[in-house]
């Protein structure tokens, strides 16, 4: 990094983002800040484009710098406080301000603060203060890498209220130190005022021992040689780590990291640091997809799978960018074949960046817009990768230094890893590589690495582009054996065991040579067999057997030497106790035979690990050559056959040693298969913990719910019962109704109408045209349609067709509750009974018009009658007079009895009260009779006759004279016939009348002609005796 | 030969008065008949020029009788104390005399049907 200003201006650029809540921090940052803290300040805020920007004024009042928007051009300077304009972005370019327009999406902070980390390197420091959203989480990224430092507003006891912002900072796992608001002002004028005394030459220089025992703590506590990393790299993280701790001095940082083991993870991160993006070096990318993809897919036939080895991943841009390349490559080949990408990192935090596969937008600039589309899904401000991609990635946490590598890999993609080893590293790494791979197998690489020291490896396919491929080497392994137990020793061991080598001093040096030269040759081993620690001189014992490098102890073993071995160490592990062998014969170096004594004894640490100590001894007797086995082969004349077992025993020892590859590298598989799925594990159970989030939203959703459904099932309730109110109304109600919409289809109606129109439930929904009615009145529907239309209301007389129902018919308009108009209501009032005593009416009218008229007849005919017989006037008035008199008689008491009928005694009582006759001057004896209206006028009238004639000239006259009248009913012809006797006695004596008088010609022509019946008149001596006899079929009731 | 003029009514009174007027004139009564089967039987039987009939006949219609009549070419006139329009519809051009009417009235309408 060029600064373009001299040595005394290297002040630190802060720059801080804000957003949501950021005022209040704002504030107090720079309240509790130095009023000179000897640092530019560029603050970088989101705002809305068409509103005033009141900051300077706000931040002015709580600092003494000056605060001022930047402006393009303007030179950062110290303790000034530079504002974003809301209308451009803020970048910096050659210790200048340079302002772009504002972008659509719109991250000035992450864009301000990649700037800073590019321009700046270690001097660059990011603060993220509160706000929502993932602004800034790719800037304190990059300034992280280039080696500056980053900060975040942690939990303010509350007064974070927008925690977003710093917590996406916090997840990459780059944020240095989080702290309450005030804490990160002090903090933050510490760094400011150290940065200026901390200088890289002096902690390079004077320190070799510091370092070196930093180099010992680091492999003690990580497993970690960093002593062959490159110094100037190494010591510009020390020395970050150094500033965000305000140590001035490396003894100072080595003393701290000896008290906080803690310390030690952050700084092997910071040594571990990868720089990243999708598609780093585009070019290189695509010579991949052109010279490498396609014969990886070619080589494999269906169903099989190709492998490829992402060491060094980070947060896992590289890997998914060859996820993306292989699939693109996939659709160009025909076979149905699959890939599978391990993305293995040191560094937890950066993995689950990686299996989250969430990025920013901002990084995603090197993804072409058809990557963009296919392979993410947008989510806001950030992408995530899809699902097809997420699935071929699997991404554990594994050493490329410490552990096993992958094997029958494909393409190792390891880009920008090797820079950070220096050449004794690569030189093993390498190696390493090519045991990785298969045959014709892959090597991507960054583009400032390369693989120069080991061409018989791998040879170019594109030197430019760093693509490699295996060659096959025969005679060359890789050293990698040593090269792992030697660490895993380390970690093994008790820490108190291994006493820290910070002092060289004679007599340990001393202790060692005589240990060097004196002690019998020993390994360590574990439960298991596999040799932990080797002293000097085992070659003697042990030998590496063809094939893959093993460590087991009992593989290892030379020949004859392994069972009694195996038999020792099991004696050991399972006493807990020493177990010694002597004289067993092994086949050392060229075939001679050599006696070994053995003793393996348990090695406890404090902390209840146990190792086997397997101490080899030679003996000083050479061994009996004679055994019982060889003498008896000896017998059998069998040098052959000790010649034939031995070549068996090799063979079995070879197909062993291929079994015991095969094991081991499924062994490594498993190991890759265990970590991918403990990611899984962990990948389940956030899933698990948003689905018990779910679970909660979930309920109480379902309690919100369960309130509504109570809700409206009370109203349901409601409504149930005013519908069945309305129900039994319209059951109860006579009235026939009907509700039909405006369309004339019928909506309800009551049960009554079923009389009128025969409509069923079902015809609910049916046009009322439909329906057959029984009504005379064929304009129903032109009436209802007509009250719908004009909204007034009709009213009609309507009959059934049958006569035998009226019915007052009102057609209203249905009105909702708008006063709109949605059909009519069609009721029915049965006015039968009104009709039918209307028509009584009318009959009476008529009949009793008929009867007067009848009548009038008769008294003129009467009057024509008596006319002729009477000759003075006078007499005619008399009689004429009375017999009105009797008609109005029978009439009066016809009238009585509503003209059905009157009783021949009463009829009888009548005529004779006309002439004022008293009750015991007549008898009158028989059954009690009723008479119809006729038959009553007609008897009425004879009985005038008979009652005048005896009041003038007969018994009544006299007033000894009776009258007694009998009657009863005979059988006559075959039908009853009423015979009624009229007899008088007492009166004067009786004269024959020379001609028949009118009185006896009424009487006889009446009963004769109106009741066909018979009278006889006999004028005895002592009274009249006058019989009227008819038949009772038509005369009584 | 005088001719013969069938009264048909069922009130003796005016049956009487109609038969008096009608002798006087000259006529020779049949009848008078008062009930619905002597009516029928002579109006079958009996050699009549000219009837009058009262409509009701206790409660009967005269009508199958008109019927009779109109079969055997001889004419006739109603009598009623109801309207013409109580008359059915084969009838209503028929000679009607209404009730109560006089003496004169009965000549006139029997005369009218002898020419």
């Amino acid at each position: 990094m060029k600064s373009p200003y001299g040595g005394e201006r290297q002040f630190p650029v802060v720059g801080i983002g804000a957003s949501a809540g950021g005022l209040e921090a704002l504030s107090a940052l720079f309240g509790r800040l130095p009023p000179m803290p000897g640092a530019a300040f560029i603050v970088v805020t989101h705002l809305s484009p068409n509103r005033t920007n009141m900051l300077p004024e706000i931040l002015g009042r709580y600092t003494a710098m000056p605060v001022v928007e930047a402006a393009d051009g303007q030179i950062i300077e110290k303790d000034h406080v530079f504002l974003n304009s809301p209308q451009t972005t803020l970048t910096v370019a050659d210790g200048h301000f340079k302002l772009n327009p504002r972008t659509e999406d719109h991250n000035p902070i992450d864009v301000l603060l990649v700037s800073l980390a590019v321009n700046f390197g270690e001097r660059a420091v990011g603060v993220i203060l509160s706000g929502s959203g993932t602004d800034g989480s790719i800037g304190t990224k990059a300034i992280s890498e280039c080696g500056g430092i980053a900060l975040a507003q942690g939990n303010d006891n509350g007064k974070l209220k927008f925690s977003d912002m710093p917590d996406s900072a916090i997840a990459t796992g780059f944020v240095d130190c989080v702290l309450p608001v005030a804490a990160l002002a002090d903090r933050l004028a510490d760094y400011i005022a150290s940065d200026r005394s901390v200088e890289e030459d002096k902690i390079a220089n004077d320190i070799n021992d510091d370092k070196k025992d930093l180099h010992e703590l680091l492999k003690l506590s990580t497993g970690h040689d960093f002593s062959n990393y490159k110094e100037k790299t190494f010591l510009r993280r020390v020395g970050r780590r150094m500033q965000v701790h305000q140590i001035r001095d490396l003894r100072g940082y080595v003393e701290f990291i000896r008290r906080d083991p803690t310390e030690t993870a952050f700084l092997l991160r910071d040594l571990l640091i990868g720089v990243t993006s999708f598609f780093r070096d585009g070019e290189s990318f695509d010579a991949l997809a052109d010279l490498v993809v396609p014969h990886l897919f070619d080589r494999k036939s269906a169903g099989d799978m190709v492998r490829v080895w992402v060491p060094g991943c980070a947060t896992g841009e590289e890997a998914y960018s060859l996820a993306m390349l292989l699939r693109e490559g996939l659709d160009r080949h025909a076979n149905e074949v699959h890939f599978q990408i391990f993305a293995t990192d040191l560094d937890e935090k950066a993995l689950a960046v990686a299996r989250a596969g969430r990025y920013p937008s901002a990084v995603l600039q090197s993804v072409s817009r058809e990557r963009l589309e296919r392979f993410f899904v947008g989510e806001g401000s950030s992408y995530s990768i899809t699902k097809e991609i997420r699935d071929v990635c699997r991404f554990s946490a594994h050493s490329l230094i410490r552990d096993p590598p992958f094997s029958r890999i494909d393409l190792i993609s390891c880009r920008n890893l090797l820079i950070y080893f220096d050449s004794g590293l690569q030189n093993r790494v390498i190696p390493l590589f090519h045991y990785a791979l298969r045959p014709q197998g892959y090597l991507f690489l960054g583009i400032s690495e390369n693989v120069s020291q080991h061409t018989d490896m791998f040879g170019p396919v594109d030197k430019k582009n760093r693509i490699f491929q295996r060659r096959e080497t025969s005679n060359r392994r890789p050293e990698i054996l040593p090269f792992f137990f030697q660490l895993d020793a380390q970690r093994s061991l008790p820490t108190q065991a291994v006493p820290v080598a910070n002092r060289h001093s004679l007599a340990k040096r001393a202790k060692d040579r005589i240990l060097e030269r004196f002690a019998p040759a020993h390994v360590l081993v574990n439960r298991e067999g596999e040799i932990i620690h080797y002293s000097s001189r085992t070659g003697r014992y042990l030998e590496q057997p063809t094939g893959a490098p093993s460590r087991n102890l009992l593989a290892l073993a030379r020949k004859g030497l392994d069972p009694v071995l195996r038999a020792a160490l099991r004696e050991a592990v399972a006493s807990g106790r020493r177990a010694e062998r002597s004289q067993v014969s092994v086949e050392v170096n060229g075939g001679a035979v050599q006696a070994v004594d053995l003793a393996v004894e348990p090695l406890t640490d404090g902390q209840g690990d146990t190792c086997w100590l397997v101490v080899f001894t030679d003996a000083n007797v050479v061994p009996h050559p004679a055994t019982p086995s060889e003498e008896r082969a000896d017998s059998h004349g069998g040098d052959d056959t000790v010649l034939t077992l031995q070549q068996e025993l090799s063979d079995a020892k070879q197909r062993l040693q291929t079994v015991t590859e095969e094991h081991e590298t499924s062994v490594e598989e498993m190991k890759s298969a265990n970590e991918e799925l403990l990611s899984l594990n962990e990948e389940l159970q956030s899933a698990n913990e948003e689905m018990e989030t779910s679970k909660e939203e979930m309920q109480s959703l379902n309690e919100e719910l369960n309130t509504v459904n109570a809700e409206l099932s009370a109203k349901l309730d409601e409504l149930d019962r005013a519908n069945s109110d309305l129900k039994n109304l319209f059951d109860s109600t006579k009235i026939a109704t009907m509700f039909l919409d405006n369309d004339l289809i019928i909506r309800n109606f009551t049960p009554a109408v079923g009389e009128i129109i025969k409509l069923i439930p079902s015809d609910q929904g049916r046009p009322l045209s439909d329906i057959a009615t029984q009504l005379d009145c064929d304009t129903l529907t032109s009436d209802i349609q007509q009250v719908v239309e004009t909204a007034e209301a009709v009213e009609k007389k309507v009959s059934r067709r049958d006569g035998k129902r009226h019915y007052l018919m009102r057609i209203v308009p249905y009105r909702m509750a708008k006063n709109e108009i949605k059909g009519a209501s069609v009721s029915f009032v049965n006015v039968t009974d009104l009709v039918l005593a209307e028509n009584h009416h009318r009959f009476l009218v008529a009949e009793l018009n008929h009867r007067v008229k009848n009548m009038m007849a008769v008294v003129a005919a009467f009057s024509q009658q008596m006319a002729k017989r009477y000759t003075t006037v006078d007499d005619f008035a008399k009689a004429f007079v009375g017999r009105i008199q009797g008609m109005a008689k029978t009439h009066e008491m016809l009238s009585l009895s509503g003209w059905t009928h009157v009783g021949l005694a009463d009829l009888l009582v009548a005529e004779l009260s006309v002439f004022v006759v008293d009750a015991e001057h007549y008898r009158l004896i028989g059954p009690d009779i009723r008479l119809q209206p006729a038959a009553a006028t007609t008897l009425g009238i004879a009985f005038h006759e008979l009652a005048t004639n005896a009041m003038k000239h007969g018994a009544l006259s006299q007033p000894e004279g009776r009258v007694r009248v009998d009657w009863r009913i005979e059988q006559r012809t075959g039908s009853d016939w009423l015979v009624l006797t009229w007899r008088e006695t007492g009166g004067p004596p009786v004269v024959h009348p020379a001609t028949r008088g009118l009185g006896t010609e009424i009487i006889s022509r009446g009963v004769g002609y109106e009741l066909g019946g018979q009278t006889g008149i006999e004028f005895a001596p002592e009274g009249i005796v006058a019989t009227i006899s008819f038949p009772t079929a038509d005369a009584l009731t | 030969m005088k001719q013969r003029v069938l009264l048909v009514e069922d009130e003796m009174m005016v049956a009487m008065g109609m038969e008096m007027a009608l002798s006087d004139a000259g006529y020779e009564v049949v009848g008078p008949v008062g009930n619905f089967d002597d009516a029928e039987n002579a109006a079958s039987r009996e050699a009549i020029d000219v009837a009058v009939l009262d409509v009701n006949l206790r409660g009967r219609d005269v009508f199958p009788i008109a019927d009779i009549l109109t079969s055997r070419g001889i004419r006739f006139a109603f009598l009623t104390g109801y309207d013409r329009s109580s008359l059915p519809p084969r009838f209503l051009s028929f000679p009607l005399l209404p009730k109560p009417f006089r003496a004169e009235q009965l000549l006139a309408t029997v005369a009218s049907l002898l020419h």
